[in-house]
């Protein structure tokens, strides 16, 4: 395993008499993608929470443990709190902009740490702006409010925003549930493409992104900590059996497939198309198991099948590229 | 079902009643000062300080209660600003942490503004006896101060609270600071709220005659120094409804309508003022 950026050794953590983190410790890996996987209300978002002591403004929390990052203690009253959150920066559910301009956003925070000059902070404008890949978008209007970007821009802002005062880990708490698709992969390509620099920390209740994107997952079950490790084996070979239940959904039943539909090599819109075609001639209550290999389909077929009011009964990686889905009509 | 249909138009009537109620007395008030107001209102009142005999109906106008009383306000209102936005910032949960302090401070706030103004009044010139003082435009912004401090306090705390936390997180996450993350981003969203509090605190300070009663004074004399005794548009207002003579009884109704504009002009140029501010604010 490669070095340790985060190292988190018995966490406990009480809200208001909750049990909700218990024992946990866990090393989570520089330079890498960590995901911290689980159902909602497991303690995944207070463990990341933990991590730059953005939970003390929670009301009724109580927390034991350490964590030790470049061997300061984040949890130790005498450790100097501000300076361990410039090296995290933290991308929220929903995109958050600060209260001023686009330009204002990206310098609040190299401002707040001592930078003043213009040209400077003009630079750093840029450098982060075109490293999130939003500068050709905004840059003519650098001085209009960031609350008129749309709310995909408005994360990439934020992630800018949080890169600018050169943290060493990003730490992003389901940083996609609240974007639109193409949004979503926008922010996940982006951190990839960050990983190289960063160590990045993300929670997710989405199973595939997880799949995607990380290198090292962490499993939380009900505030415990369920297992962890390199995420080809967790993920290809789960030690734990709440973990293969929980990557293979809840729908993890016997079911017998009645018909198949390969639809590799599909663009978005028609492998939706075909999918909803070929359960149109089914009978109900038959299942339909289809195989696609666009990242997009992943999340989208899924979504556009239960809306139809068909079931989902499982979204599984099969191998490298390929996915399948199977629903029930 | 058919009940059910009665109570809900019965309770509807019941709402519009109210809301008849309330503007029509609003209308009322305004209808009736123009119409008393306006014919007597000429361009002495506004430029002349009232003369000797002008209670008795003779020439003169009220400049010295007009500049009196914005003196008085204006003052008033700054002090208590600094005092507010303090006590308001602190009340944060991150400052007082939803402590016993902050429990306290929040009645006391409450008592204060329950507190009758003559009561104000009442204790400002005890302290003005205590120290064998007379009556003075310090004394009165004082009082007035303490009149609006609770308004101003209790509207700006909850403005405050309305920032989202999330926004709290994101400046705390860059490594900012309590205060920087008080000052520079709290406050921004904050902004019009707390103007509107401000806004309120100026209405109550510059209407409130019974606590600079005492305090203040009256004079017929336009102010040079903050040791000077002090008219204001309230006490003008009084005095002339107080005489026998109808033609003076009558500029009291001027007099308020020039307390109407000046109220009207502070809230139209707040307004403008914050608008520039307020498309920064995230929803």
């Amino acid at each position: 395993m490669s070095e340790t950026q985060i190292e988190i050794d018995n966490v406990n953590a009480y809200y208001i008499g909750n049990h909700a983190l218990k024992n946990i410790s866990v090393r989570i890996p520089k330079k890498q993608i960590t995901a911290i996987i689980g159902p909602s209300g497991c303690g995944k978002s207070t463990l990341l929470k933990c991590m730059n002591r953005l939970i003390d403004l929670t009301d009724g929390i109580t927390y034991s443990g350490k964590i030790l990052i470049d061997n300061e203690d984040v949890f130790d009253r005498k450790t100097d709190i501000v300076n361990i959150r410039k090296k995290m920066g933290l991308l929220a559910q929903k995109p958050i902009p600060l209260p001023m301009s686009i330009y204002d956003n990206i310098a609040y925070g190299p401002k707040i740490h001592g930078l003043s000059k213009k040209p400077d902070l003009d630079a750093i404008v840029e450098k982060y702006l075109k490293l999130v890949g939003l500068w050709e978008e905004v840059k003519d209007r650098l001085n209009s409010p960031a609350s008129q970007l749309s709310i995909g821009q408005q994360q990439r802002l934020c992630l800018a925003r949080g890169l600018a005062v050169e943290p060493e880990i990003i730490l992003c708490d389901e940083p996609t549930s609240a974007l639109d698709p193409v949004s979503s992969q926008h922010i996940e390509q982006q951190l990839l493409k960050l990983k190289k620099d960063y160590t990045i920390v993300i929670v997710t209740h989405n199973i595939h992104q997880a799949m995607r994107l990380a290198d090292y997952v962490v499993h939380l079950y009900l505030g415990e900590l369920v297992e962890h490790g390199p995420a080809n084996e967790v993920f290809e070979n789960p030690k734990e059996e709440r973990t293969r239940a929980y990557i293979n959904g809840t729908f993890f039943a016997d079911f017998k497939v009645d018909s198949e539909l390969n639809l590799k090599g599909n663009a978005c819109p028609f492998n939706f198309v075909y999918a909803k075609q070929a359960l149109h001639t089914m009978e109900e209550g038959k299942i339909l198991k289809v195989i696609v290999d666009d990242p997009l389909a992943v999340t989208e077929v899924p979504r556009g099948m239960e809306a139809d009011g068909h079931k989902i009964l499982n979204v599984k990686q099969i191998n490298k590229t390929d996915w399948q889905i199977v629903i029930q009509k | 079902m058919e009940l059910r249909r009665i109570e809900e138009s019965i309770f509807k009537a019941l709402m519009i009643l109210s809301l008849v109620i309330v503007v029509g007395s609003l209308l009322a008030v305004i209808g009736i000062i123009l119409w008393k107001g306006l014919p007597v209102l000429d361009i002495d009142m506004l430029t002349k300080t009232a003369q000797g005999g002008y209670y008795l109906g003779k020439g003169g106008g009220i400049l010295n209660a007009i500049i009196g009383s914005l003196y008085l306000t204006f003052g008033g209102t700054v002090l208590a600003f600094f005092l507010s936005i303090g006590i308001a910032f602190y009340l944060q949960k991150e400052y007082s942490g939803g402590t016993r302090l902050s429990n306290i401070t929040r009645l006391s706030l409450d008592i204060l503004w329950g507190t009758p103004s003559i009561v104000y009044g009442a204790f400002g010139f005890t302290v003005l006896m205590y120290f064998h003082m007379r009556a003075s435009l310090l004394a009165g912004i004082i009082v007035l101060a303490l009149l609006e401090l609770p308004i101003m306090t209790r509207a700006m705390e909850e403005v405050i609270k309305t920032v989202p936390i999330e926004l709290k997180e994101v400046s705390y996450s860059l490594g900012a600071t309590r205060l920087e993350t008080t000052l520079r981003v709290v406050s921004k969203q904050a902004l019009p709220g707390l103007m509107t509090g401000v806004l309120i605190a100026f209405g109550r300070g510059i209407g409130d005659a019974a606590s600079i009663l005492f305090t203040a004074g009256y004079t017929d004399r336009i102010p040079t120094s903050l040791f000077d005794a002090t008219a204001s548009l309230p006490l003008a207002i009084f005095f002339q409804l107080g005489t026998p003579l109808p033609q003076v009884q009558q500029k009291a109704y001027a007099s308020a309508v020039i307390l109407l504009l000046v109220i009207l002009a502070i809230s139209i140029t707040t307004r403008i003022l914050s608008k520039k501010y307020t498309k920064y604010i995230i929803k």
